[in-house]
C-alpha cells in the first residue's frame, strides 16, 4: 500500500511498510472507536432543558469498565506491535549480513561524500572512487555502509530503502542494505543540521552488474583523489 | 498582384518577422541584469548565517570576509559553486558547504541581487592571524602575483584577478593550499582557477604561502 507512493527497493523495505501498516491499523481502529464513543456520548448526554449535570466519580465498576476493558485490549494490541517492531529492528539494525561490498558515507554541512571501492573491490585503497552527492551500488548485492559525519549530526536517509541512520561526529556506524531493482532515487538528510539541511540531497544509482562495472571502469581512468573521511579536512 | 507574388511577399514578411523577433529576444537575453539591492539584502540573510550580517566572515567555520568585494568576482564565484566548478571536490570541506548555497541562487536575478548587495557592504580589514616573513613574501609577490593582482594588490577585473586587501590571511593561505593540491582550480571549465593553480605551484610550502600573504597585508597601508 505504501509502495503506491514510495517505491520499495531494499530487501527490508516491505518489512518496514508492513510494520507501519500494522501500527496504523491497530492504532487507527482504537482511534476511530474512541472518537465514535466520545462523540456518541457528547450527543447522547447533551444539554436538555431542565436536566442538571451529573458529577461522575468513576468509582463504580460499571463506569470503570469503560477504561479497564479497552486498556487491556490496547495492551494486547501493543504486544503485536512490539513483536513486529522487534522483528523489524532485529532484521535491519541488529542483524548484519556478510558484506559483498562496502562503501563509506560521509555527511557534512551540507553535502554527502560517497567513497566506493575501485577495481580491487576493497575500500581504503588507492583506487577508491570518492564522489560528492552520488552513490553508485550494484543491485542484488549486500552492502555495508560505514557512516561518518565531519561536523554535526546528520541522518543518512534513503526513502525507497526505508533506511534512516543517524551520522554522529566521532563515530563510524556500520549498517547494511541490499537493493532489489535498478534505477536512481533520492538520498536525503533526515536530521536538522543547519541552514542548508533542506537542500542536502544526493542521488543513489542502483545499477546492473554491467552498468556498475562500466561506472567503476570510467572512474578508474580519472586521476585518483584523496580518500575522504570524516577527519580528512 | 499575382497570387504567387502575394505568397512570396508573405513568406518574406514572415522571415523578416522571425529575424526581428529572434534578434530582439537575443538582445533581451544578453541584456545585463539590473541588481535589486533591497531584494539582495533579503537574500543575504542566507549568507549571513556563515559570513555574518556585515559580511566580515567567521574563521571558526571557515567563512571568509566578503563585504565590499567586487560584485563581478563574488558573482563569478557563486556561479562556480552553483555549476560544480568550485566546491565539488570530496575533500573541499568548506567549499562543499558553499555548493548548496550557490545552488539556492539558481535564478540569475537572485544571484545578481545578492552579490551586488555583498559588494555594497563596507569593506573590512580582517586582522592578521598568521606569522609570515613579509620581506621574503614581497620577493615572490613582485615576481609572480603582481602580474595579475597588481603591485598594490587591488586586482584586475580584465584578468579576473580579485583584490586581495580585504581578505583574511587564513583564507588566502587556505585557498593557496587548495589550488596547489587541486581541490580548487582543477575542474574542467574553471579557466581562471586553472591559472591560479599553476601560479600556486611556484610556492614551496605553507610557510612560503604565509610569507606572501604577510606581504599582501602590508599593502593595506
Amino acid at each position: 500500500m505504501i509502495e503506491t507512493w514510495v517505491e520499495a527497493v531494499s530487501t527490508y523495505a516491505r518489512d518496514v511498510d508492513n510494520l507501519i501498516l500494522l501500527i496504523g491499523v491497530l492504532v487507527g481502529f482504537w482511534f476511530i472507536l474512541c472518537e465514535a464513543v466520545f462523540f456518541g456520548f457528547i450527543i447522547k448526554f447533551r444539554h436538555r432543558p431542565g436536566q442538571k449535570a451529573q458529577y461522575v466519580t468513576g468509582e463504580e465498576k460499571s463506569q470503570k469498565r469503560w477504561i479497564s476493558i479497552p486498556h487491556l485490549l490496547v495492551l494486547v494490541c501493543d504486544v503485536f506491535i512490539i513483536v513486529g517492531a522487534v522483528q523489524v529492528w532485529y532484521t535491519i539494525k541488529q542483524n548484519l549480513p556478510e558484506a559483498e561490498q562496502t562503501v563509506r558515507v560521509v555527511g557534512q554541512q551540507w553535502a554527502w561524500t560517497f567513497v566506493h571501492p575501485g577495481k580491487d573491490g576493497k575500500l581504503d585503497t588507492a583506487d577508491d572512487i570518492a564522489l560528492v552527492d552520488e552513490l553508485h551500488v550494484q543491485a542484488n548485492t549486500t552492502y555495508h555502509y560505514l557512516l561518518e559525519s565531519r561536523d554535526v549530526l546528520h541522518n543518512f536517509s534513503v526513502p525507497v530503502f526505508r533506511l534512516k541512520q543517524d551520522a554522529v561526529p566521532g563515530r563510524t556506524i556500520t549498517g547494511w542494505f541490499n537493493a532489489q531493482k535498478t534505477g536512481q532515487w533520492d538520498v536525503q538528510c533526515a536530521e536538522i543540521c543547519g541552514i542548508g539541511h533542506g537542500i542536502m540531497g544526493a542521488r543513489i544509482f542502483v545499477e546492473s552488474p554491467d552498468e556498475h562495472a562500466a561506472f567503476i571502469a570510467s572512474h578508474s581512468q580519472a586521476a585518483p583523489v584523496a580518500v575522504a573521511t570524516a577527519s580528512g579536512r | 498582384m499575382r497570387k504567387i507574388d502575394v505568397l512570396v511577399l508573405l513568406f518574406a514578411l514572415g522571415i523578416a518577422g522571425v529575424l526581428v523577433t529572434s534578434t530582439y529576444a537575443q538582445a533581451e537575453a544578453e541584456a545585463p541584469i539590473e541588481p535589486d539591492l533591497a531584494r539582495g539584502e533579503e537574500l543575504f540573510e542566507l549568507c549571513a548565517q556563515c559570513h555574518g550580517s556585515a559580511g566580515a566572515g567567521n574563521q571558526l567555520i571557515e567563512a571568509p570576509a566578503i563585504a565590499g568585494l567586487p560584485a563581478w568576482y563574488v558573482e563569478a564565484q557563486v556561479r562556480n559553486f552553483r555549476g560544480g566548478v568550485r566546491g565539488a571536490h570530496p575533500d573541499d570541506y568548506a567549499g562543499l558547504r558553499m555548493r548548496p548555497m550557490g545552488r539556492m541562487m539558481h535564478d540569475d536575478q537572485k544571484l545578481v541581487d545578492v552579490t551586488h548587495y555583498a559588494a555594497s557592504l563596507d569593506p573590512v580589514m580582517p586582522a592578521a592571524t598568521l606569522q609570515g616573513d613579509a620581506a621574503r613574501g614581497k620577493e615572490h609577490y613582485q615576481q609572480v602575483c603582481v602580474t595579475c593582482h597588481g603591485a598594490d594588490g587591488r586586482g584586475n577585473e580584465a584578468l579576473h584577478a580579485p583584490p586581495l586587501l580585504n581578505n583574511s590571511d587564513w583564507y588566502m593561505v587556505a585557498q593557496l593550499k587548495k589550488f596547489k593540491s587541486g581541490l580548487r582550480g582543477a575542474k574542467a571549465g574553471d579557466t581562471w582557477g586553472a591559472t591560479m593553480r599553476s601560479m600556486s605551484m611556484t610556492l614551496e610550502d605553507e610557510q612560503h604561502m604565509q610569507d606572501v600573504v604577510a606581504y599582501v597585508l602590508t599593502l593595506r597601508k
